[in-house]
């Protein structure tokens, strides 16, 4: 299962994104970590070179949400893209903000899968549930 | 005229730059008060240098600041610069600097000093008549170390590598290699007018679980980079690592190694000092928790027995301090100084033998590469992963290195990646940690370790 991952815009909180990277891998994923400061052109792009079966976008200074309404718009321009599975997750407003509000929003942008404050390990066993789901299905 | 001649013409014909005059500014060098270097504060002090952290954008606060820090019996004054001027955007510093002007509100947070202009800031740095050390974090600081110079500030903090791996992502880092030579250049040159300018690196790095090997050998390549081109007077320094003995023993070795190695390219007669940072990693939010550990901090520089400290203030976890505060911590700090006294000379023979060993295994790797010119090995070494920075949001870092803390707190290497650790040290580091775990608890653990004065 290959998943591209990295911390989205002008975000160069590192820490997290380092334990992500370990964390899939000890998962069995083939992971290919961005890093801090990448734009969805990039990720849109690595995901369409690696051929990706995730991509797992994650915010900490909480400017997400001004990225994540391009999401639509630019993933229709690439035609190889319908099965990827996007997922989101870490700090996603900026300020403080109930997650029931949230994570209809992202969900309106195209994001799969949504984690508002989640603790990093329960985030990651609710991609591997929905990608046993949608396996069997 | 020479190379350096010629580019140093290129870079001051900024637009930002009122007319820079070579030759009057050889002249303040030449002529400056004693009390504004601090090498020769370092040649004469009988106790540690305390120095703070501190840039706000207009001249009224900067000097308002200073004068809070005089009041404080500071010993050294810090200039932080901005982000845009940081990031070589002078434009932006300008228009955030009238709008600082114009609504008394900081729009920045340091000092722009290429927008200020040297024939200002020297008013300024004369005025109060202490050592300045400029504190920054740019890649290019070619322009900005320039204006400081001839503002009167004659010390410059930071390194192509230190200055990089901690802040940057995609800047090249040959390009910096390149920009720092220029800065060492220039500071060699002044330093043959008047007592030496004296150049520091940036120990803490990441300030997240480096390793005391990690980190004495990027002070010591920033040294001998330094010195090989010909600056005379030079500041090793790292920051608390989490364990008093680990500090005590990171102090030991980096001063002996900085000695042989100095000596190694024939330059034991410049002076190398050794610089202590107070906790730089995540501060409690508690106020009186965070002078408590500051205090600590304090106490742990004495053992070590730094030459300077450069000290936190008691908002960290909230902001950019108030001058308050700021100069509230140099008074304490002084305080815990003057009345400390009987220190027990205490160390651990076994730690200091493993960390010296792998110094040792890490800069033979360094200077073992093919290329022809330090810099180029170093770089190399980066490339490869011989150098690991753990948690640098750089591109070029190889992130291949996991350390953990121990039960006392000491941060240990548990997967060494591409850097020469030496077997038998890497099996001592290892040996104490509880390796039985999976991921999971790792990555927990290392959260956990992250936070631990939070």
């Amino acid at each position: 299962m290959k998943i591209v991952t990295g911390v989205i815009g002008n975000d160069i909180h590192v820490v997290a994104n380092r334990l992500m990277d370990l964390s899939l891998n000890a998962r069995g994923y083939e992971v290919f970590n961005l890093g801090v400061n990448t734009y969805l052109e990039e990720f849109f792009d690595a995901s369409v070179e690696t051929g990706a079966d995730v991509l797992l976008i994650s915010s900490l200074n909480g400017e997400a949400e001004g990225w994540a309404r391009d999401v639509k718009p630019l993933m229709s321009r690439y035609n190889s893209l319908d099965n990827l599975v996007m997922m989101i997750g870490g700090n996603l407003t900026v300020g403080s903000g109930s997650a029931t509000d949230i994570i209809p929003r992202y969900q309106k942008y195209g994001f799969d899968l949504v984690c508002h404050q989640v603790d990093l390990n329960t985030g990651l066993d609710m991609l591997e549930d929905y990608l046993k789901e949608h396996k069997t299905s | 005229m020479s190379q350096l001649q010629e580019e140093r013409d290129i870079i001051l014909g900024n637009e930002n730059v009122d007319s820079f005059d070579f030759d009057e500014v050889r002249e303040f060098v030449r002529g400056a008060d004693k009390n504004l270097f601090i090498s020769h504060a370092f040649a004469n002090r009988d106790k540690m240098l305390v120095q703070p952290r501190g840039g706000f954008p207009t001249y009224e606060k900067q000097y308002a600041l200073y004068e809070f820090f005089v009041d404080a019996n500071v010993d050294v004054l810090p200039l932080t610069i901005d982000s845009n001027t940081r990031l070589n955007d002078y434009a932006t510093a300008k228009k955030m600097l009238r709008l600082s002007e114009a609504n008394e509100v900081d729009m920045l947070n340091g000092y722009p000093l290429v927008n200020h202009g040297y024939r200002t800031t020297r008013k300024m740095m004369t005025h109060f008549n202490h050592p300045v050390s400029l504190r920054h974090g740019t890649p290019d600081a070619r322009l900005l170390i320039e204006i400081a110079i001839a503002s009167g500030i004659f010390e410059i903090e930071g390194g192509p590598i230190t200055y990089l791996l901690p802040y940057s992502k995609n800047f090249p880092l040959d390009k910096a290699f390149l920009y720092w030579k220029y800065v060492e250049r220039v500071c060699a040159d002044y330093s043959t007018l008047n007592l030496p300018i004296n150049r520091e690196s940036f120990g803490p790095l990441t300030a997240t679980l480096v390793p005391p090997s990690i980190t004495i050998v990027i002070q010591l390549l920033e040294m001998l980079l330094s010195l090989e081109e010909g600056v005379k007077s030079f500041s090793v320094s790292f920051s608390q690592q989490g364990s008093m003995i680990q500090d005590i023993v990171t102090g030991k070795v980096t001063r002996a190694l900085a000695k042989h190695y100095a000596k190694e390219i024939g330059c034991e007669d410049a002076d190398i000092h050794l610089v202590y940072h107070q906790w730089m990693g995540a501060f409690p939010t508690n106020r009186d928790s965070a002078d408590q550990l500051i205090n600590m901090s304090t106490v742990i520089a004495s053992m070590v027995g730094a030459d300077k400290i450069i000290t936190k203030t008691r908002e960290e976890a909230v902001g950019i301090p108030t001058k308050e505060a700021n100069a509230q911590t140099v008074a304490n700090t002084q305080y815990t100084l003057n009345i400390l006294s009987g220190l027990p000379a205490i160390s651990d023979e076994q730690e200091e033998e493993i960390l010296t060993a792998e110094v040792h295994a890490i800069m033979e790797a360094v200077f073992n590469d093919p290329a022809d010119t330090l810099w180029r090995k170093v770089f190399n070494s980066i490339k490869n992963g011989v150098i690991d920075v753990p948690f640098s949001p750089h591109i070029i870092n190889h992130n291949k290195m996991i350390t953990i803390r121990d039960s006392n707190k000491n941060i240990r290497i548990i997967e060494r990646g591409n850097v020469p650790i030496p077997d038998h040290c890497y099996q001592y580091e290892r040996s104490c940690c509880d390796l039985d775990k999976d991921t999971t608890d790792i990555v927990n653990d290392i959260i956990h370790d992250i936070g631990i004065m939070q």
